[in-house]
């Protein structure tokens, strides 16, 4: 009975951690590519009007960081199931 | 840049030392990442209700905040025409800021916001860089875990305040300038129209009421989960390398680099909620 609790903890811890290297992996996958779309249009502009340059990037970051926080919730799922479960 | 023959000798030196001071004295310690921080549970025999406070946390930013008043009150003293090094820096950050809040509110209300937005960015930008500091923390295991430089902002504690801070401010202020009756009625629109009356749309209301919560947790998430990300992987890094060349490095892009954009991020955010919400 003891063996099988204890079997069943190191079962949730495995699975835990699984969970979170997919849960990461798959959650870097939308911010990185948002960024990096993010960033060549913002690189476009720059291009094309150099004297706004710094408007553009102001935006770009802006964008990039409300674009991030999924990725951001990701990596707090993610500590949670190593640190908490 | 030239580099002599001496100065690489003494460079190969220090970098001799320091990898014989990571080999032999450096203690391995990963368990660091998931040992909770110190927590103050009783002060004078009375129990600390919430859990206790963290006292790393309140210690550095209570540093921070004393560091960065001093250093305001010492430069704003003696102000000169013919400005001091110190009196330029002060200059050009308060008149960036001025123009910035100036650009996204409309001249006359960004002036108002200026101090706030600010003073978000360079506290946060403080905290954010202070764990580049070293201290006898990362050397010599005797030391407690709380007496060490470590960023405020990788406590959601701080991260919330502040976000809830944000919150009220962009709220209070949307009511202030558009009165309480136009600010309840731009969540619930577009208004559903039958023939001349108009029925507030609950459905967009839920939404957008969401919408605002999930808007300030965003906010303060981002910083935390940024900075805790970057102590995480720094401490990481620096325990495989054996705190041997690489934390300058890692220090720099995640503590300098990393923290100034998300500082940045954090305060523009800030102001573009300000501006959505007073903003017709």
């Amino acid at each position: 009975m003891i063996e099988d609790a204890l079997l069943v903890k190191e079962l949730v811890k495995a699975a835990a951690v699984l969970g979170a290297g997919i849960c990461m992996g798959f959650g870097a996958i939308g911010p990185g590519i948002g960024e990096g779309f993010a960033a060549g249009k913002a690189c476009e502009g720059v291009a094309r009007e150099p004297e706004n340059a710094n408007l553009i990037t102001r935006t770009m970051l802006i964008g990039q960081a409300v674009s991030e926080s999924t990725g951001i919730y990701s990596l707090v799922i993610a500590l949670l199931m190593l640190f908490v479960i | 840049m030239h580099i002599s023959k001496k100065q690489k000798y003494i460079l190969a030196g220090i970098i001799l030392v320091e990898i014989i001071i990571g080999i032999f004295f450096i203690k391995i310690d990963m368990s660091a990442i998931a040992e909770p921080p110190a927590k103050l549970k009783h002060i004078f025999g009375f129990a600390i209700p919430m859990n206790g406070i963290n006292i790393s946390t309140i210690l550095n930013t209570w540093l921070i905040m004393v560091v960065l008043i001093l250093s305001s009150w010492k430069i704003t003293r003696h102000l000169t025409p013919v400005p001091s090094r110190l009196q330029v820096i002060a200059e050009q950050y308060v008149s960036a800021f001025d123009k910035l809040c100036e650009e996204v509110l409309g001249s006359g209300k960004g002036r108002k916001y200026m101090p706030m937005v600010s003073t978000l960015f360079i506290f946060i930008l403080v905290a954010n860089s202070i764990g580049a500091i070293p201290s006898f923390w990362h050397i010599f295991s005797g030391f407690p875990s709380w007496l060490k430089f470590d960023e405020p902002t990788k406590d959601l504690n701080t991260t919330l305040g502040f976000g809830l801070l944000c919150f009220l401010v962009a709220h209070i202020s949307g009511i202030y300038y558009k009165g309480f009756k136009k600010y309840l009625s731009e969540y619930f629109e577009p208004m559903i129209e039958i023939g001349r009356l108009r029925i507030p749309n609950l459905f967009m209301g839920m939404l957008n009421i969401v919408g605002e919560f999930g808007k300030t947790i965003s906010h303060s998430f981002r910083l935390f989960g940024n900075m805790l990300g970057s102590a995480i992987i720094i401490l990481v890094i620096s325990n495989l390398t054996k705190y041997i060349v690489m934390p300058v490095f890692l220090n720099a892009f995640f503590g300098l680099f990393i923290g100034a954009i998300q500082a940045f991020v954090f305060a523009m955010l800030a102001l573009v909620y300000v501006s959505v919400m007073i903003n017709e």
